[in-house]
């Protein structure tokens, strides 16, 4: 027997862990992605209070936040092949319930729960702007798209950015259920790697720092752009590049 | 020539604008006065479609628009050929000065921005602000807030300019540069509807005076005749409290 706590097991662990990564930030990625487009059209069939539809996502939405994920998981992952044998019989078509690959699963669980809980959050940035700006650009002659892109957007990304953030924060670390629907990414990975050498804790560990280093990152790379898009402080506008310059070259 | 013809506006049943009809000549400066509640926010309100009205016509100096059928297209255009000074305001928080006064040559007159710029440039330095160009909204004092909000408003060389209570937010002590920007505007033969709670200012640089109770127009003329020589009852008692009031204060 070995010693008790070794600590090369974890950095050993740590390249092996990290070949899967590819895999939590491809889920995490996609899952946002997609996750916001449904999100904003969620927000928006509720703003605007489109009948039926507005229905239909206000219970989807509070379906989603009153059950866990990892039910959730399982639920699409045993729910879709039921849906396609049901499609199967019913038009005589022939698509193969093996071949759904995994991942698909545990995409859609995640993006459809992300989507769910971020409307929220952007349906409270996009009422956050002041009527009173939106009133302004209108009587300048402003179309409603128009108002949409310049006025009403770039002000509730600044609202939006730090709860969006804590959300891809959530989701890269609820990537780990992923395993459920037979998906490896670092955790299953971790559980793989553990099983054959036994050293449960120092894998674990290194599963851990991992995750807490790409936190970090996602951190800093939210307060950048929290700054980058927010007004600055001091009173002289300093050119700094990026969205709100846009409409600041050649002066 | 702009006419205003037979105006109405009701909200939940009650009867806001009660068919109003004005004539306003080119480089006129019309104040509208009255009490708190007749309608006269609603009246430059439905004139640029913020408020839609029940019915009515606008001839703006030959665009003609009718209120109850008027296309999106239409609104459009009206918009663009009219502009509007907020009591509050409205300044597009996450843009400077420069970029405010800008907005509307860009994105609704498709100038490039070079062309943006300097009309924007020569508007703020117009108001006196040329030093303030790159300083966003919440920089600003209220008064030079208003200042790049009627900039903003007069780049879009509007055939009609709307204003609505626009010192009514202000500290008493930086309502003088505004009133100073608004005169100097008058001056250059901007047509205007000014709604307005300082009389003596209205007495000074109105062309034309309208007074509004209860959704109709009732009485209406020179700053002499209406607030020397008022015929109407309303109009009589409204101006008897303003100046009680006015002389009770100090
Ligand atoms: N969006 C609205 N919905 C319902 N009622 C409204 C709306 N806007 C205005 N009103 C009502 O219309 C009437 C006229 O309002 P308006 O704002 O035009 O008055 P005003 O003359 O501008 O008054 P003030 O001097 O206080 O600004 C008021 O009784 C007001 O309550
Ligand atoms: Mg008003």
């Amino acid at each position: 027997m070995g010693e008790i706590f070794d600590i090369n097991a974890v950095f050993t662990s740590i390249p092996r862990l990290l070949e899967v990564l590819p895999v939590s930030l491809q889920i995490t990625v996609i899952s946002m992605i997609v996750g916001l487009v449904f999100a904003l059209l969620f927000a928006v069939i509720r703003m605007k209070k489109i009948p039926v539809l507005s229905q239909l996502v206000t219970v989807f939405i509070s379906f989603i936040r009153g059950t866990p994920i990892i039910v959730q998981l399982y639920l699409t992952y045993n729910g879709i092949p039921l849906l396609l044998k049901f499609i199967n019989q019913e038009y005589g078509t022939d698509y193969n319930i093996n071949a759904v690959p995994a991942m698909l699963f545990v995409l859609v669980t995640f993006a459809f729960n992300e989507a769910a809980y971020n409307s929220e959050t952007i349906r409270a940035a996009l009422q956050s702007v002041n009527k009173g700006q939106i009133e302004a650009a209108e009587s300048l002659g402003m179309t409603y798209l128009q108002v949409l892109k310049r006025v009403i957007m770039p002000q509730a990304l600044v609202v939006a950015i730090p709860p969006l953030g804590n959300a891809l924060i959530g989701l890269l670390k609820g990537t780990s259920l992923a395993f459920v629907a037979g998906v490896i990414e670092m955790t299953a990975k971790g559980k793989i790697i553990s099983g054959s050498n036994f050293r449960f804790f120092e894998v674990y560990l290194a599963l851990a720092i991992i995750y807490w280093v790409m936190t970090i990152i996602i951190e800093q790379l939210l307060r950048y752009m929290e700054r980058r898009f927010s007004i600055p402080d001091s009173a002289q506008a300093v050119n700094r590049g990026g969205w709100f310059s846009w409409g600041r070259r050649g002066i | 020539m702009i006419k205003v013809s037979n105006l109405s506006k009701s909200f939940h049943g009650n009867l806001i604008l009660d068919d109003l009809s004005v004539e306003i000549e080119k480089g006129d400066v019309v104040a509208l006065i009255g009490s708190s509640g007749a309608g006269k926010s609603t009246f430059l309100r439905a004139l640029n479609c913020l408020e839609q009205a029940d019915k009515g016509v606008l001839d703006l100096e030959g665009f003609k628009v009718d209120f109850s059928t008027i296309t999106n297209k239409q609104r459009l255009e009206l918009r663009k050929q009219t502009a509007m000074v907020f009591q509050h305001f409205n300044l597009f928080q996450h843009r400077t000065a420069l970029d405010n006064v800008k907005e509307g040559l860009k994105i609704v007159k498709k100038m490039n921005d070079r062309e943006a710029a300097q009309i924007a440039l020569e508007q703020l330095e117009q108001v006196g602000l040329s030093d303030r160009a790159h300083y966003y909204p919440k920089h600003l004092s209220g008064g030079q807030q208003q200042r790049v909000g009627i900039a903003r408003a007069l780049a879009m060389k509007p055939k009609l300019l709307l204003l609505d209570e626009p010192t009514s937010a202000l500290d008493p002590e930086l309502v003088g540069e505004v009133l100073q920007t608004i005169k100097k505007t008058a001056a250059t033969g901007q047509t205007m509807i000014l709604v307005s709670h300082e009389m003596s200012f209205v007495y000074e640089v109105a062309s034309k005076v309208l007074f509004l109770d209860k959704g109709k127009i009732v009485e209406e003329g020179t700053p002499d005749q209406v607030f020397n020589h008022p015929t109407s009852e309303r109009a009589k008692e409204f101006l008897h409290n303003y100046f009680r009031n006015k002389t009770g204060n100090q």
